[in-house]
């Protein structure tokens, strides 16, 4: 077999006195693989309903007082909610908050999982997945309980509803992409950590998560309509209250940004991950 | 003579010496050359920081080295991990299928072995409640029993564990000599002189990240013990 001599190799032998490989081994590695990453998700969600004393109920209340107080501050306070605000803002941030919990939780699980990564020789991207799957089972209830709460203020689920699922992947993929790049480097300079809670914060200001992006002067909006983020936000509204079909050309975009930043973020963890398990926890 | 499962040629693996800015390397492993064939029973003798639990970690595929070559068979490696990926509020039952998911097992196959796991492990009821209300010893137990579930080419242990109450360390004590007189390929890392001796017929002796020497048990430790000895006179 041959390994390149000028640098350290890690390969698998072939030759003589080696014995053969196993038939389709990467095909059984891979089914092992989904098995450990569905069933880490399940035991992720089993151990955060068991660790609390309300359980699940704590899946829907925290982003439902979260709400609260955006709506008590920007509705009742600043009065510049407008008409439609209270649907708004509970589209807004219920999505945000997936797209947020999936790039920081996927962010950090690479780094919180060190000790892990020291002992066994698994793919690290399994860690952010895990988290990410786990975060898009918890926005599923969100949703379910969205979608119940528009209708009672009159918004009931429309013909335009087929074209979620479209929307949903570009969402999952953008913040999937983000948070592959963030578990690439949060494991080698922790402190970025800090950073990056203080970046996302803005980048939800300025998204048109919370107000609507027409309060913004006109001079800045071609900058804020080139956020991809802003894009998904006005199509889930588009879709959930107007019952009309998403902006195609802006949805497109944002998939091809989404494909980029996933290829950029998986190739980061791929290259870096020789080094994960030389680091401290 | 019997296959080569793995081989390491002039294996090289350095850490940063902390984590900041401008921060030097240093060479847990400098030099090691090592072949381990189906069937060793190998025993890695060195002192403290000399970098033996490092070389385990090479073996098992979990450390790739920044220099030399690591040959590896299409065999499985696996360290010998007590307690791997345990979650306090969920069940003895759900634990022991993750972490035998962890340690490279298919769910169908963990599922298969839960009965024999929780026979070896004898926590009886407690095996549907949460690992957060058990003890350690129980804890102990319950970790030993799925991971002696792994059948890997190659078992790699970092020190021979005490596990459990002293009843349940003879049974886990037994239950790992059984494994060896079965021919399992196994590396053994202990500070225990006696255990090597006990277990393993092939020693390789490190120092300073370096293999010294590498051979037969008597042949090695005459040599280590000589070297310790003249060190000793030396002080």
């Amino acid at each position: 077999m041959a390994c390149a001599p000028a640098r350290a190799t890690q390969c698998v032998a072939g030759g003589i006195g080696y014995p053969q490989r196993p038939l389709l081994p990467a095909l059984s590695m891979r089914r092992h693989l989904i098995e450990l990453i569905l069933f880490s998700t399940y035991a992720e969600l089993r151990a955060e309903t068991a660790r609390n004393y309300l359980g699940l109920i704590w899946w829907i209340l925290e982003p439902a007082m979260m709400m609260g107080a955006f709506w008590l501050v920007f509705d009742v306070i600043l009065k510049s909610g407008g008409p439609d605000y209270i649907p708004f803002l509970l589209i807004g941030l219920s999505v945000w908050q997936w797209m947020k919990s999936c790039m920081t939780h996927g962010g950090y699980a690479i780094w919180s999982n060190l000790p892990m990564v020291r002992q066994v020789p698994l793919p690290p991207l399994v860690f952010p997945l895990i988290a990410m799957l786990s975060d898009t089972v918890k926005f599923a209830f969100i949703f379910a309980l969205l979608v119940l709460l528009l209708w009672a203020l009159g918004y009931p689920p429309n013909g335009s509803y087929w074209a979620l699922p479209i929307l949903f992947g570009a969402v999952f993929l953008a913040a999937a992409g983000v948070g592959f790049l963030i578990s690439a480097l949060v494991p080698l300079v922790p402190d970025l950590r800090f950073v990056i809670e203080q970046v996302l914060t803005v980048v939800m200001f300025l998204s048109g998560v919370v107000f609507p992006l027409s309060q913004v002067p006109p001079n800045l909006q071609w900058l804020m309509a080139l956020n991809p983020v802003a894009v998904v936000m006005d199509d889930a509204r588009l879709i959930l209250m107007h019952n009309q079909l998403p902006n195609w050309v802006g949805l497109s975009k944002v998939y091809l940004i989404s494909i980029v930043l996933c290829t950029v973020g998986v190739l980061a963890v791929r290259k870096l991950a020789p080094r994960f398990p030389k680091l401290a926890g | 003579m019997s296959e080569i499962l793995v081989e390491l040629e002039h294996v090289g693996v350095a850490f940063h010496a902390q984590r900041s800015l401008g921060g030097g390397r240093f060479w847990a492993l400098e030099d090691v050359n090592l072949q381990l064939r189906r069937g060793d029973r190998l025993g890695v003798i060195g002192r403290n920081g000399a970098g033996k639990s490092t070389l385990l970690r090479v073996i098992a595929g979990i450390l790739e080295p920044d220099r030399g070559k690591v040959r590896r068979g299409p065999v499985s490696c696996q360290l010998l991990a007590l307690s791997l990926g345990f979650v306090p509020y969920l069940s003895g039952r759900d634990n022991a299928v993750l972490s035998g998911l962890l340690l490279g097992l298919r769910r169908r196959e963990i599922i298969a072995r839960l009965p024999a796991i929780l026979e070896f492990s004898e926590l009886g009821d407690f095996f549907d409640q949460p690992i957060a209300t058990y003890s350690a010893g129980m804890s102990m137990r319950l970790a030993f029993s799925v991971a002696m579930q792994a059948e890997p080419d190659v078992l790699l242990i970092d020190e021979v564990l005490a596990v459990g109450d002293s009843e349940f360390q003879e049974k886990s004590g037994a239950a790992l000599r059984e494994r060896m007189r079965e021919g399992q390929t196994v590396v053994l890392v202990s500070h225990s002189e006696e255990q090597i001796k006990r277990r393993c017929d092939r020693v390789v002796w490190i120092e300073h990240g370096r293999s010294v020497r590498e051979g037969a048990r008597d042949e090695v430790f005459a040599a280590y013990n000589d070297a310790l000895h003249h060190v000793a006179e030396a002080v």
